[in-house]
């Protein structure tokens, strides 16, 4: 099976210092696939190994069924990418760096530039540098999916985004769905995960430690455990069994005990947190 | 293509600034020397009995009071100095802003390798510099003709080929910096651009230094010798041409090894 995103044993250093350890994940045609862990955690040096920036030392990284690091030129005409903090060249207009990607692509983009243009609406006369973080974002996903891409790698996409221009974007990625583009979405909104990924990946200290669908890692056996023992609350979040937590209860004689199912942010921030079991 | 001509977009305003800056001290010079040509020409057997000054700027060689060799000791020197540093700042950015100025990331995102981009952009740098000789040329052409004098024509152009050699060497050495560096090193190039005027002058004078001949693309470049012989040194000609290609080649193989910045 031909996958979107197949990543294997990627290894990553920046000279000593730790970047991504043997991260292997295949991300299947069609899907949207979330990307979480928290700062610092290799999601970006995962991501600039994708695109080509990096040099890795060791793994293999296939895109659409090329290798990524020498098929550059041929795979980014069907890969879009949205950086978390899109950068353009300040002094030029909005609609000459629309159309100098459109340009670089060899593609007739304007229709589908023209749409969304409008439905962002993007301001086409003004210069770079006379736009915020939220607008330089919508041009950054005309510039990402003009182009009508097989494969969108999104680095937090939301960030600086309102509301309704969340939901255009949204609406968007699940139009290009429709017609199979398949989606990495790096993201630290939770809820947009669980609302738009069908799987996802967890990262942590430059090592992945869970790969499955969303509704498996939301359905974890993780408990927030809130102990009362003479006069004093602690609280701790429990991986193992009931029966081990019935044990160390019995063994350190609570007073008073509420196990809970974690929230959201709370299970994955579980994740995040270290000496979670992988 | 597309690269190229957004390279030429981009560095419109540095070229335009460049061009007509160094272009018009160079015809003002010109201007001068007409009204203050009975004062140079007094001064001229001053100027060439300096010694080892003379020697340097090239005046034992030529009489200052003459258009030819007021051109070569004293607009030629501007030109120079003016074109070296102009290569110098284009060479040291063409590469590095991307990484400066965080746009890296938008342009390695688009469908160009990067043996294009660098290639691309050095062509670029190398289309900048000609359309500056032949601005400046432009200004030296209409100020002489306002004089009414014109140094040798074949020397002229020679001179002028010898300078493009110059900055293409200097803007080459600067384009692998650019791609060494995450970072514009413009203070660093334009004292390389200075350093190397220097080293002319140091081994014209100094014993026992004439070796940075080799080094120096200012010696074979110097209007004084290619006024007086005619044209410049075939030999240091061809070392220049070897240290641009050399130093181009390095470029794109540093610059495809390397991890870039966002």
């Amino acid at each position: 099976m031909e996958y979107a995103v197949d990543i294997n044993h990627l290894t990553k250093f920046y000279g000593k210092h730790r970047g991504i350890k043997d991260i292997s994940l295949q991300v299947e045609k069609g899907d949207i696939f979330g990307f979480l862990g928290p700062n610092g955690a290799g999601k970006s040096t995962t991501i600039r190994s994708m695109l080509g920036f990096l040099r890795y030392q060791e793994g293999s990284i296939r895109l659409l069924g090329m290798d990524a690091s020498t098929q550059h030129r041929d795979l980014m005409r069907r890969v879009g990418y949205m950086p978390s903090e899109p950068f353009f060249y300040p002094d030029m207009k909005v609609k000459d760096v629309i159309s100098f990607a459109a340009g670089a692509q060899g593609k007739d983009c304007k229709k589908m530039s023209h749409r969304m243009c409008e439905m962002f609406e993007v301001e086409q006369e003004k210069r770079i540098r006379e736009l915020s973080l939220g607008n330089r974002k919508k041009v950054s996903i005309v510039c990402a999916m003009q182009h009508e891409p097989e494969l969108l790698i999104l680095d937090e996409p939301t960030s600086g985004l309102d509301p309704l221009m969340q939901d255009a974007f949204f609406h968007l990625l699940l139009e290009y769905k429709e017609k199979g583009t398949t989606c990495f979405l790096s993201s630290h909104v939770l809820s947009e995960v669980k609302r738009y990924c069908q799987n996802a990946a967890i990262i942590r200290e430059g090592e992945l430690i869970r790969v499955d669908s969303v509704e498996n890692l939301s359905r974890s056996r993780v408990r927030r455990v809130r102990v009362w023992k003479n006069g004093k609350e602690e609280h701790f979040s429990w991986y193992q069994s009931a029966q081990e937590l019935i044990h160390k209860l019995e063994e350190e004689k609570v007073d008073d005990v509420l196990i809970e199912e974690p929230s959201l942010d709370e299970l994955f921030s579980a994740y995040y947190e270290k000496g979670t079991e992988k | 293509m597309i690269l190229w001509k957004h390279e030429l977009r981009m560095n419109k305003k540095v070229l335009l600034f460049w061009s007509f800056g160094v272009g018009i001290i160079c015809f003002g010079c010109l201007l001068l020397f007409e009204s203050l040509a009975d004062t140079i020409a007094q001064m001229a057997g001053f100027y060439a009995s300096l010694g080892m000054f003379a020697k340097a700027f090239g005046m034992d060689r030529l009489n200052i009071g003459t258009v030819e060799g007021f051109y070569a000791t004293e607009i030629a020197m501007v030109f120079s100095i003016g074109g070296a540093m102009f290569a110098a700042q284009i060479g040291a950015s063409l590469l590095a802003k991307e990484e400066e100025g965080h746009t890296g990331e938008f342009l390695h995102t688009l469908p160009f390798t990067r043996t294009a981009v660098v290639g691309w952009k050095y062509l670029a740098m190398l289309a900048m510099l000609l359309v500056f000789q032949m601005i400046c040329m432009l200004w030296e052409l209409a100020g002489m003709a306002l004089i009414g004098g014109m140094p040798n024509l074949k020397s002229y152009v020679w001179y002028h080929a010898a300078q493009i050699l110059l900055q293409f060497e200097v803007g080459s050495i600067c384009f692998l910096i650019s791609a060494i560096s995450r970072k514009k090193q413009l203070g660093g190039v334009f004292s390389l651009a200075v350093f190397l005027y220097l080293a002319d002058m140091l081994c014209r004078v100094i014993p026992g230094i004439e070796w940075l001949k080799y080094v120096t693309p200012y010696y074979f470049s110097n209007a004084a010798d290619i006024f007086t012989k005619g044209k410049p040194d075939a030999v240091l000609a061809a070392v220049c041409c070897a240290v641009t290609v050399l130093t181009g080649i390095g470029a794109l193989v540093v610059y495809k090894r390397r991890d870039l910045a966002s």
